[in-house]
């Protein structure tokens, strides 16, 4: 018994690598020699690692333990338990999927109105070159009929969006256009070229030549910087460079040609026929001349002739603001007197300078 | 409490270094970071707040374990093995007590650890039949045991903690236990 202690203690020094070299010789030895000494190495090696595997473990489990405690399981347990509601047992079961779910739905719902708002916009696009289009006809069967000496065209005008251009004859606000694109209109707005929309009422129409003036009745409106241009009181000469700026589209468009006769549509001596290839939506476009003087308004063009539309004289501009209150007007009216600011410059700085006097007019 | 514990979470790469490093910081991080989520399931899957931490602190180890074997590839999130290792765990406690299985409550993506448990099974079972044998032992062997080869006390701290007149005395008592315990533990 004895000895089998000490053998036991010399087996562990001797894995423990606490013998010297002249004692693990002996002991190497001992072992070749004796099968039971190496059995008892090999199974006490075996018991060490055990041991220290245990150890380790055991240690770990101690560390554990110790974090575990500083963890608030009671807390944590009471949010995290099944809870009563089934409701916020599958809300916490499936968050992550109702979630994603909940993206998309988001995501389609973002995108099947962006796709319906571009349509929406495509659409009325349309519509409004249509009416306009259809403006211009009724405008020139508004023009065959007066000369059969009939009554003025009765045609309803439907209850959709037109659109045209118009220009701006006082700095508060009065608005020169074309009647046929206000004719039968619920509402009016104007827009200017920063794209800001003013809501206008109609203050004085004159059927006979197709004008109407409007007066901006928006509170944001503030009053223009003067009048640039001026009205020509002389009738323009054939071939005289004239230029026209205009809302077919949502932004001004610039045409440009010569005034290429002195009389309109069939005869008609309130207008020139001016070499100016105009869209629906040029309708109520100032014509001005290279000095700066309006000659005119773009009010229809034939059908059949390409490259060619009908201005109203500038003369019935100076009739129509007549026919209105002059007090109303103010003292910045346009006039024929004075001399146009735009005379001398540039065409791109004359554009600059009256594009703020030209206003798109909505009407629906 | 939930969200201090997910603000402290640390990354998979500081926890395999950290527990490569013996940092008892990371392990620290590491238990406080997916506790909840292992409690939650197990609640959630008929069980208790102390079969959670059983059955959390195993996964931790096998983790721990595997990490300092050196062969841990990081194939998955260090979340999703937890998650993975304790499910597994668990419906392995599940049918050894022959509750139901039927429907379990997931709240994380689940891969294939079965390998891994019963690698650490075996160990376990090692540590298990080391842990009743040290029982059997009785005092004062087990304490002298205990301290020698876990808590590393020298021969001399022994003897003076026990009162015996010597090392000698302590030693031979040492030796005694120490083959008692072989004994025990050697037994099929």
């Amino acid at each position: 018994m004895r000895n089998d202690l000490e053998l036991d203690a010399i087996i562990e020094d001797y894995l423990l690598g606490k013998l010297n070299e002249q004692e693990i010789e002996a002991f190497e030895k001992l072992r070749l020699n004796d099968a039971t000494i190496d059995h008892k190495v090999v199974s006490h090696k075996f018991f060490l690692a055990s041991m220290d595997i245990f150890a380790e473990q055991l240690r770990l489990k101690e560390q554990l333990n110790q974090i575990h405690s500083e963890i608030d399981v009671e807390g944590l347990a009471s949010t995290l338990r099944p809870h009563p509601s089934r409701v916020v047992q599958l809300w916490r079961k499936y968050k992550s999927a109702i979630a994603v779910a909940a993206s998309f739905v988001v995501l389609s719902l973002v995108s099947i109105y962006s796709i319906q708002h571009s349509t929406q916009q495509a659409e009325r696009y349309r519509q409004l070159s249509n009416k306009v289009n259809n403006a211009i006809k009724t405008q020139n069967s508004l023009i065959r009929n007066i000369k059969h000496n009939n009554a003025t065209s009765d045609k309803p005008n439907n209850q959709n969006s037109f659109g045209g251009t118009g220009f701006a004859i006082s700095t508060n606000g009065y608005i020169l256009t074309n009647l046929h694109i206000i004719n039968g209109a619920d509402s009016l707005y104007v827009q200017n070229s920063k794209g800001e929309s003013f809501k206008v009422k109609s203050v004085y129409t004159d059927p006979q030549n197709d004008i109407a003036i409007l007066k901006i009745s928006d509170k944001h409106f503030s009053n223009l910087s003067s009048i640039p241009y001026t009205i020509k009181r002389n009738t323009s000469n054939i071939g005289e460079i004239v230029y026209t700026l205009g809302y077919p589209k949502d932004d001004a468009v610039l045409g440009e040609g010569y005034v290429s006769s002195k009389n309109g549509f069939v005869g008609d001596t309130t207008q020139y026929q001016v070499a100016i290839s105009v869209n629906p939506g040029n309708s109520g476009g100032p014509v001005l001349d290279n000095n700066g003087n309006l000659v005119g308004i773009i009010s229809g063009k034939p059908d059949q002739t390409e490259g060619a539309a009908f201005a109203i004289k500038s003369k019935y501009i100076l009739e129509a603001m007549r026919a209105i209150p002059q007090d109303s007007l103010g003292v910045n009216k346009l006039s024929a007197n004075k001399k146009s600011l735009l005379s001398g410059l540039k065409r791109t700085k004359q554009i600059e300078k009256i594009q703020d006097y030209v206003f798109m007019i909505k009407a629906y | 409490m939930n969200n201090s514990l997910k603000s402290s979470v640390p990354t998979d790469r500081e926890v395999i270094l950290g527990i490569l490093n013996n940092s008892e910081d990371t392990l620290n991080k590491l238990y406080k970071a997916y506790y909840a989520m292992v409690l939650q399931f197990i609640l959630n899957n008929n069980g208790d707040e102390d079969d959670a931490k059983d059955v959390y602190q195993e996964g931790i180890i096998i983790l721990y374990n595997k990490i300092k074997a050196g062969n841990f590839e990081l194939s998955s999130k260090l979340k999703t093995y937890i998650y993975s290792v304790c499910r597994r765990i668990w419906l392995k406690k599940l049918s050894l007590n022959s509750k139901k299985t039927g429907s379990i409550t997931d709240y994380e993506d689940v891969f294939a650890v079965e390998e891994d448990v019963e690698n650490h099974e075996e160990k376990d079972a090692s540590f298990v039949k080391m842990q009743s044998a040290l029982d059997h032992l009785g005092e004062p062997c087990k304490t002298i045991i205990q301290d020698f080869y876990i808590q590393n006390l020298s021969m001399q701290d022994i003897c003076e903690k026990f009162g015996y007149t010597n090392t000698d005395n302590a030693k031979t008592q040492k030796y005694k236990c120490l083959q008692r315990l072989k004994k025990i533990f050697f037994q099929p």
